[in-house]
C-alpha cells in the first residue's frame, strides 16, 4: 500500500495501527511495507532553534539510510513551548486525535504522563537495543514504572550558579564560594561592589532549585518508607534550607522583592523579564539555573558574555556541592501512534550517542551515556565546568515520583510555601502546612 | 389554522382540525412556539450541565477518557474535598471581596459617566462616549496584556512614574522595580480593580444614558422649579425611574466580576500564584491542569454555578416585588 496523501493516510493510518497492533505484538518487526508511515510526528519542547533543526535534518538522513524501507517516510517536527506542553498532550490524549508519534518529555513529567497512559511500553525495544546499556543506569530507571520502560533519557543537565570573572576579579573573589556562610558575604560584596545591581536572584516559584538548598543542609523533600511516602520539609535540616533560601530576600536583601511569585525567567507564563534578564543585562551578579540558559540570555545582551562563568550550589558547610537536582529530557513513544515500530526506529537514530551528544552540546547539555561524559571533556570550558563539577553530585527523587506533577505544577506546593514565606507568614505554620499537604499528594495524588 | 385544516381531505382533516381545536381550547400555542426554542437550549445547557453532574460524582479524568481506567462513583467525595480544601476558602474569599469592591465601582463610575453624557453637547458626549467605549470594546486579553505592560517591574509606565514622583507623595517604597501583578494578591487585586472599571463602567454609562433619555424632561423642569439640587434631583426622579434598569446592570455586573478569568490569568501569572486564585482560576488549576480531575471540576463548576444561582434569584424576587418583571 502506498500513501502518498496525508489526509488519506489517516484514515489508513488507523487500520494499519489495528493490524500492527493484531499482527506484531509489542516488539516484533512486522513486514516493511505495514510498517512504513507516510508521516512520523515529533513533539519538540522550546522555541525552534535554527541549529537545532538542522541537528534534526541529519538525523532524519541518517534515519532514511539506516532504515531503507522509510525512504519516504517524512518526519515533521512541532515545537511545543514548554509552558503548555501538558494542556496539549492531555488534549491529544482525550480526543484521541492529533498526537505526536514520539514526544519529548521533561525528565519529571515522564513518571506522571505514563501512569496517565499516554506512553507506549517500550521495555523489549529497550532491552534489544545496543546502546541501552550505556546510559546512564539512574536516568533509565526514572522512566521506569512498575518494571516496565515507558522513555529514554535523551539529554540532561544539573543547575548552578552563573557568576561573571570580571565582577568576581573586582571584588577580589579568587575562589568561588563553597559555603552558605562564603555566598551570602560574596553576594553581599558584589552588590557592594557593583552598584545598582543585586547579589543573588532567589525567585519564589523555582522547586527545581529550592530543592538543592534543602539537600544542601541534609535535608530531603520526601522519602519512601514501606512503600509510602513521608514528606520531610519539617526537619530540622530540611527548614534549614528553606530559610536560608527564603532569608536571601527577608534578611540578607540580596534578592529584589519583584522575584517573589516569579519563576526564574520572570512571571510564570510571561516572555521577558526576571532573573535571567537581569543577569544578562548586568543588574544581577549571581544567576542560579542551568548551561541551557545561555542561549536565551545571550539574546537578551552579549555585552557581558565572555566573562560568564558558573560554579556548583554550595552546600551549607561545604566543601562538596549540594547535591543538585537531575533534570533534562527524555524521549517517549506516544501510546497511540498507530506506527510504534517506526517511531522507536526513529528514535533509537536521534538517541543514539553520537547524535545526543552533538544535540546535548550544542544546547548546554550533558548526553545521557556513560562514555560520553567520562574524560573530562568539559573541564576547559568556564561555563560548563561548574556545571560538569555539580553533575557529578545530583539527585532526583522525589521529583520523579508518579504524583510530582500534582504536587509542583497543579498544586505548586513548594512555591506557594515559599511565596508565603517571602510575605513575611509564620514559618513553622507554612512549613507544616506544606508538608502535610505534599505527603497527601504523593501518596493519594490529592491535598487532602 | 383551523380553515386550513378544513381545507384538506377526509379523517385527516378531520384529525388535524381536532388537534387545532385541543391546541386553541388549551391556549397550548405560546407553548408550542416556545419548544425549539427550550429545545435548542436543552441541547447545548441542559445536556452539558447534566454531563457536569454526572463527572462531579466520578473520579473522572484522563484515563477514564482514553479508557485506560474504569469510571468509578465516588459519591460526594469531589465535593467534600474541595469544601476541606482551604484554597477554596481562599479564592472563594478573593472573589467575593474583589465583587464587593469592583461592582459598586463600575456602578458608580459608569452612572456618574451617563450623567455626564446626558448633560454634555452633542459634539463632546460624542467624543466622551467613543472613548468610553473603546475601553469596552478592547478584548480582555489586549486590554490585560496592556496593564501588564503599564504595571511591568522592569520598564513599566507606571513604576517608571510613581519612582520620578516625590517622596511626600507616594512613600518611600522603591517604586522602580516594584512588582504589581505576582508578589501578592492585594497588590495584583488593585492591578486588576482599575482594569475591569475601566473596562466594564461605559456598557453601565451607555446603558444609564439610554435610560436617561426616556424619562420626561418636564419633571427635572418641575423639580429645578422647585428649587431642588442635583443630588435631590438624582435620587427623587432619576434613581425612582430607573431602579428597574440599575438593578439590571447590578446582576450582570455581580456575575461578570465573579466570573472574571481572562484578566486575572494574565496579569497573577498564569496559573502560577495559587494565593492569588480566584474561582474561575481554582477551577481551571483544578480541572484541566495535568492531570485533570474533570470530576473534580465538575463539582467545583456547580458550587460556582449554585452561588450564581442564589445571586440571580434575589434579583428576581427584588424585580418582582418591585413590578419590574410585570
Amino acid at each position: 500500500m502506498k500513501l502518498t496523501r496525508s489526509a488519506g493516510a489517516i484514515g489508513a493510518a488507523v487500520v494499519l495501527a489495528g493490524a500492527a497492533a493484531a499482527g506484531c505484538g509489542s516488539s516484533g518487526s512486522s513486514s516493511p511495507a505495514a510498517a512504513a508511515p507516510a508521516k512520523l510526528t515529533v513533539w519538540r519542547m522550546g522555541p525552534s532553534v535554527a541549529s537545532q533543526v538542522t541537528w534534526m535534518n541529519g538525523v532524519v538522513t541518517q534515519f532514511h539510510k539506516q532504515f531503507p524501507q522509510y525512504a519516504k517516510t517524512k518526519v515533521v517536527v512541532d515545537w511545543i513551548p514548554w509552558a503548555s506542553r501538558a494542556t496539549d498532550w492531555t488534549n491529544a490524549l482525550s480526543s484521541g486525535k492529533g498526537g505526536p508519534d514520539i514526544t519529548e518529555l521533561g525528565n519529571t513529567d515522564t513518571p506522571g504522563i505514563a501512569a496517565q497512559g499516554a506512553l507506549a511500553n517500550i521495555s523489549s525495544d529497550v532491552k534489544a537495543w545496543p546502546n541501552g546499556s550505556d546510559i546512564i543506569a539512574g536516568n533509565l530507571a526514572n522512566d521506569t514504572v512498575a518494571g516496565s520502560n515507558y522513555a529514554v533519557p535523551w539529554f540532561g543537565g544539573v543547575r548552578g550558579i552563573w557568576y561573571r570573572k570580571d565582577e568576581f576579579a573586582k571584588a577580589g573573589i579568587t575562589a568561588p564560594p563553597a559555603t552558605w556562610a562564603q555566598l551570602v558575604s560574596d553576594a553581599k560584596l558584589l552588590m557592594a561592589k557593583n552598584p545598582g545591581t543585586f547579589g543573588l536572584g532567589a525567585p519564589s516559584n523555582y522547586t527545581n532549585a529550592i530543592v538543592s538548598f534543602i539537600w544542601g543542609a541534609g535535608g530531603q523533600v520526601a522519602v519512601q518508607k514501606n512503600g509510602k511516602w513521608a514528606a520531610e520539609l519539617n526537619t530540622p535540616q530540611s527548614e534549614a534550607g528553606i530559610r536560608f533560601y527564603a532569608d536571601l530576600l527577608l534578611t540578607q536583601h540580596v534578592s529584589p522583592s519583584k522575584y517573589i511569585g516569579q519563576t526564574e525567567l520572570g512571571a510564570p507564563g510571561a516572555t521577558s523579564g526576571g532573573s535571567d534578564e537581569d543577569f544578562a543585562k548586568g543588574t544581577l551578579d549571581l544567576y542560579i539555573d542551568g548551561p541551557w540558559a545561555q542561549t536565551s540570555m545571550q539574546a537578551v545582551s552579549t555585552k557581558y558574555k565572555a566573562d560568564w562563568a558558573s560554579f556548583p550550589i554550595p552546600s551549607q558547610t561545604g566543601p562538596s556541592p549540594a547535591p543538585a537536582f537531575s533534570g533534562g529530557s527524555d524521549l517517549g513513544v506516544w501510546a497511540r501512534s498507530p506506527n510504534r515500530t517506526a517511531a522507536w526506529d526513529l528514535m533509537s537514530v536521534m538517541d543514539n550517542p553520537g547524535n545526543a551528544t552533538t544535540f546535548a552540546n550544542l544546547q548546554g547539555f550533558f548526553p545521557e551515556f556513560t562514555s560520553a561524559l567520562s574524560g573530562g571533556k568539559y573541564s576547559g570550558s568556564p561555563v560548563m565546568s561548574g556545571f560538569a563539577k555539580a553533575a557529578a553530585y545530583t539527585q532526583i527523587s522525589p521529583l520523579n515520583s508518579k504524583n510530582w506533577t500534582v504536587a509542583d505544577a497543579t498544586d505548586a506546593i513548594i512555591p506557594t510555601m515559599m511565596k508565603a514565606l517571602m510575605q513575611g507568614a509564620s514559618f513553622t505554620a507554612t512549613v507544616n502546612k506544606a508538608n502535610t499537604e505534599l505527603q497527601n499528594v504523593l501518596n493519594t495524588g490529592s491535598e487532602s | 389554522m383551523a380553515e386550513t385544516a378544513a381545507a384538506l381531505p377526509g379523517a385527516e382533516a378531520r384529525a388535524s382540525a381536532r388537534f387545532a381545536g385541543f391546541v386553541r381550547r388549551r391556549r397550548l400555542a405560546p407553548y408550542l412556539l416556545l419548544l425549539p426554542a427550550l429545545a435548542g437550549i436543552a441541547l447545548v445547557y441542559f445536556w452539558p450541565l447534566a454531563q457536569v453532574v454526572l463527572y462531579s460524582l466520578q473520579n473522572f479524568g484522563l484515563p477514564q477518557v482514553t479508557g485506560a481506567a474504569p469510571t468509578q462513583w465516588v459519591g460526594f467525595g469531589n465535593f467534600t474535598s474541595t469544601f476541606a480544601d482551604p484554597e477554596f476558602w481562599l479564592s472563594l474569599r478573593i472573589t467575593v471581596v474583589f465583587a464587593a469592591v469592583v461592582v459598586p465601582l463600575t456602578l458608580v463610575t459608569g452612572t456618574l459617566v451617563g450623567l455626564l453624557l446626558n448633560r454634555l453637547g452633542r459634539r463632546m458626549s460624542a467624543f466622551v462616549s467613543t472613548a468610553a467605549l473603546l475601553a469596552w470594546a478592547t478584548p480582555p486579553v489586549s486590554a490585560s496584556v496592556l496593564f501588564y505592560w503599564l504595571f511591568n517591574p522592569d520598564g513599566g509606565l507606571v513604576d517608571w512614574t510613581l519612582s520620578k514622583l516625590p517622596h511626600w507623595l507616594v512613600g518611600s517604597t522603591n517604586w522602580s522595580g516594584f512588582n504589581w501583578t505576582t508578589t501578592g494578591a492585594l497588590q495584583a487585586y488593585t492591578v486588576l480593580t482599575v482594569l475591569v472599571v475601566w473596562q466594564a463602567f461605559p456598557f453601565i454609562a451607555v446603558t444609564t444614558l439610554a435610560g436617561l433619555k426616556t424619562v420626561p424632561a418636564e419633571l427635572y423642569e418641575a423639580a429645578r422649579m422647585d428649587g431642588a439640587t442635583g443630588w435631590r434631583v438624582f435620587w427623587r426622579i432619576t434613581y425612582p425611574l430607573l431602579k428597574p434598569i440599575f438593578l439590571v446592570l447590578l446582576l450582570l455586573s455581580v456575575i461578570w466580576d465573579f466570573n472574571i478569568f481572562t484578566q486575572t490569568y494574565l496579569i497573577t501569572g498564569g496559573l502560577g500564584n495559587r494565593d492569588e486564585f480566584n474561582l474561575s482560576l481554582y477551577l481551571y488549576d483544578k480541572a484541566f491542569t495535568f492531570p485533570p480531575s474533570y470530576g473534580l471540576g465538575g463539582a467545583i463548576a456547580l458550587i460556582f454555578t449554585v452561588i450564581l444561582l442564589v445571586v440571580t434569584v434575589g434579583y428576581v424576587r427584588a424585580s418582582v416585588r418591585q413590578g419590574a418583571l410585570t
